[in-house]
């Protein structure tokens, strides 16, 4: 089996420091890191890699990423490809994701791609989408934990709130994965020094049979909507009237023994009455109506 | 600002933090140390001395400036290394 | 290539990235022999710390013919402050000269920051053919016979063989300690330097400390300005920021009980200090050990197969005239790589050989100077230069320049009063006078 695995450098965001007049970050005191949930997946990856199998770590970026490459061949990625153009100076999804797609089709289909599920810098999470619909391939983000069945991977995702959901997608699939889903394995010496001294791939637009227009998306547009208006919250305040005592005791319960409910009593039309004032009162229907 | 406050100052410095500690204190050989010259010179201020007498220390902002390892006055009380290569405190400027 | 490290060679392995061990692998590297230079750190300076004032420009122009061009450095120093400091008054000695070596190529000294000047060094002995390692920290020597063969590193199968190992690994040297040619060092050896690189505009610098273009200024400070701890600070001045910090004896801080950290808010907020960092906001803080005690805690330097160099070997000379450690750094670090071409040369390995490092060293006046300046550190750190002498200039520069309509008094008279309100005896002041001139005259 072939397994690839994307990965992409970025600021350490404990050293991005925001200038709070002007806003400009200092590029100078940045450090670089692999993203978080790309180790994860060159772990779970190498984890997966049976004797037979080979790993690909892929990234898109200046010459600077190749550190990452070093260190994904550090700890056993098997190839390495940089893909960049010359002269860019950044790229947004879609077009990181477009690189990514078409290096992998122009050398060779990969059974499964893995990539980590967002990235800590802008964190849209979009790339590992975009890849599998350049592929046409099934995607899973947010993964969790997978098992590899087969030609079948069972996989665990997050959901909000901490809840998990299950399910299976057959191969080939991206597969993105959460930071937490692995450790990176820590590199041997010999497998360190013999990293630092490979010779990194890279591929350009034109080896990738792409042309600069094929990167040119139009500039993303958002629709500005405005959310429905909440009604503020009420705060509990205590009856002034009441003696100290008293106070400190609705204080204490924070006005929930207030909440006790009331039964109205009386003929329909009465206790109709009854609701209708109560809900007057609190505002909620028009005393006219 | 010119004058900082000892979190604003640790706040500065980069640290890249391993699973585990580098640095172990036993707090149990603190508690018959009477000079607790760590808590006083460790420029991190990573030593907090507990109501039980013995003292607690945190790996994760370590400067790895060796200064307690050096004072301490108790036998065997601070197992001392350097972290894993690549992890630890990463000076940009100094 | 090799398997596994244990199965790869080095003629030479050189522990430490710093100024020391790039100076190492950039002379063993240009004689054409194999090194690996070996850094704990994500990138050479990572893990180090200095004032820092470079006073080496010369010795790396050999080397390097007009390196400050290319490498990252802040100002040429040109001016020079030492600071007596009271709680509340300073007296300095104002060194400033435009003249040749001082404004002009090669220039004397340079303020630089280490993690940006480090890598540039480091990055000179890898483009002369050394193999720089970075993130690997090295536990142990590898010993046969007697004999250092090589380096274990705390990475799996992270033995790595050579023949020479050069210790370059700082002042909390393990290597020199665990190859058993370092005893365990004393806390009054030891100063501990906190620091901070405040950020503050060029042109602020320059209005502020009365420099033009690319001038700087290095102040050096004794006196109140540790309390009662002893040590000493130093103000430098970068190309837009300032370092600025305190050292402390580390026996002095934990007897009087003062966090460094602590010290250096109060040195800030000092009269004479807190205008000249005004309106500054801080960078980055940091702390390093320093080896103060200079010629006394000079380790065994060399053994079978090992050399030591740089603060690994106590090279710094802290005398308060001198503050210098990476120029000793370079030094020693060039004769242990030219010792380690020449025991590769007569493939001997043995201490017998290695031994011309301390030759080398003398002809790089590293143990010259150390040797000439061994009772400087004692007086420096001593209690009455430490406590009672500041405070005695700052008291008669005060009757002195006090004019209250007073009977002015007579230099020695008002010398003699001043010193009975310090409370020192004459005699004491001999005796320092004779030390002084034992550890500065001749």
């Amino acid at each position: 089996m072939h397994i690839a695995v994307c990965l992409s450098r970025l600021p350490d965001p404990n050293t991005v420091e925001v200038d709070p007049l002007t806003g400009a970050v200092d590029a100078s005191r940045m450090l670089y890191i692999l993203n978080p949930a790309d180790a994860a997946a060159l772990e779970r990856a190498l984890q997966l890699r049976a004797p037979e199998d080979r790993v690909t770590a892929l990234t898109v970026g200046p010459a600077e990423a190749d550190s990452i490459l070093r260190d994904a061949l550090a700890v056993g990625a098997d190839d390495v490809l940089r893909v960049w153009e010359e002269g860019r100076t950044s790229t947004r999804p879609a077009v990181t994701a477009l690189l990514l797609a078409t290096a992998l089709r122009t050398t060779e289909l990969p059974d499964m791609l893995l990539c980590g599920t967002r990235s800590l810098a802008t964190g849209s999470g979009k790339v590992p989408a975009l890849i599998a619909e350049y592929l046409d391939w099934p995607v899973v983000t947010d993964i969790v934990d997978f098992t590899l069945q087969g030609s079948m991977v069972r996989f665990l995702r997050r959901l909000a709130k901490g809840a998990r959901s299950e399910g299976e997608v057959m191969l080939p699939a991206v597969l993105a994965v959460e930071a937490g889903a692995a450790a990176l394995r820590y590199a041997g010496l010999p497998d360190l020094m013999k990293a630092k001294r490979a010779a990194i791939p890279v591929q350009d637009l034109s080896e990738l049979g792409l042309s600069p227009v094929d990167l040119n998306f139009p500039a993303p547009t958002a629709q500005a909507t405005m959310p429905p208006y909440r009604r503020p919250r009420e705060i509990f305040v205590p009856e002034a009237s009441l003696p100290p005592h008293e106070r400190v005791l609705q204080v204490m319960s924070a006005g929930i023994a207030q909440k006790s409910g009331r039964i109205v009593s009386g003929s329909p039309e009465q206790a109709a009455d009854q609701i209708i004032a109560f809900l007057a009162d609190r505002g909620f229907v028009d005393r006219a109506g | 600002m010119v004058m900082t406050t000892h979190d604003e100052k640790m706040r500065t410095v980069r640290f890249r933090v391993d699973d585990t500690a580098h640095i172990s204190v036993d707090g149990e050989k603190c508690k018959s140390c009477a000079v607790r010259a760590c808590v006083t010179v460790c420029p991190a201020g990573l030593f907090v001395p507990l109501d039980d007498g013995s003292v607690l220390f945190n790996y994760e902002q370590c400067f790895e400036c060796g200064a307690c390892y050096f004072v301490c006055t108790q036998e065997g009380a601070i197992r001392w290394t350097y972290p894993r290569g690549g992890f630890g405190v990463t000076f940009r400027e100094s | 290539m090799a398997v596994n490290g244990g199965s790869e060679h080095f003629d030479v392995i050189v522990v430490g990235a710093g100024p020391a061990g790039s100076a190492a692998a950039l002379i063993a590297a240009r004689a054409g022999l194999s090194v690996a230079l070996i850094e704990r750190g994500e990138y050479p300076g990572a893990k180090n710390v200095s004032g820092a004032v470079f006073y080496g420009s010369a010795i790396l122009n050999k080397l390097i013919p007009g390196w400050w061009e290319q490498a990252p450095v802040e100002r040429h120093v040109c001016r020079r402050d030492l600071v007596l400091m009271s709680p509340t008054t300073s007296v300095s000695l104002d060194f400033r000269s435009s003249a040749a070596g001082y404004s002009e190529p090669p220039y004397n000294g340079f303020t630089i920051l280490r993690p940006k000047f480090d890598r540039w060094f480091a990055a000179q002995a890898e483009a002369a053919g050394a193999f720089l390692l970075t993130s690997a920290v090295v536990d142990d020597v590898i010993k046969e016979d007697g004999q250092v063969v090589g380096v274990q590193v705390r990475r799996d199968m992270g033995e790595l063989r050579g023949d020479v190992v050069i210790a370059c690994d700082g002042a909390n040297s393990w290597l020199a300690r665990k190859a058993g040619l370092q005893r365990e060092l004393h806390t009054h050896e030891l100063s501990l330097g906190v620091k901070e690189v405040i950020g503050l505009d060029e042109a602020t610098i320059r209005e502020r400390f009365q420099l033009t273009g690319d001038e700087g200024v290095a102040l050096e400070y004794v006196g109140a300005v540790t309390d009662s701890v002893h040590g000493g600070a130093f103000l430098y001045t970068n190309r837009d920021s300032l370092s600025l910090g305190i050292l402390g004896q580390l026996s002095s801080l934990v007897e009087h009980k003062k966090r460094p950290y602590d010290l250096l808010e109060a040195f800030k907020a000092h009269p004479a200090v807190a205008p000249l960092v005004r309106g500054g906001t801080l960078r980055e803080y940091s702390a390093h050990l320093i080896p103060e005690a200079g010629w006394n805690m000079v380790p065994t330097l060399y053994g079978d197969g090992i050399l030591v160099a740089g603060d690994a070997a106590g090279f710094c000379l802290a005398t308060g005239i001198y503050i210098e450690g990476i120029n000793y750094a370079i030094q020693s670090g060039l004769a242990a790589g030219t010792a380690a071409v020449e025991a590769c040369r007569r493939q001997d390995f043995t201490r017998y050989s290695l031994m011309k490092y301390m030759e080398l060293l003398y002809q790089r006046n590293v143990l010259t100077d150390l040797r000439a300046y061994r009772h400087a550190p004692a007086f420096v750190n001593g209690e009455r230069l430490q406590n009672v002498y500041p405070e005695l200039a700052a008291r008669i520069s005060e009757s002195l320049f006090r004019v209250a309509g007073d009977r002015k008094q007579k230099l020695l008279p008002l010398y003699w009063q001043t010193l009975q309100q310090v409370g020192t005896k004459p005699r004491h002041v001999l005796k320092d006078l004779y030390h002084v001139a034992r550890a500065y005259l001749w």
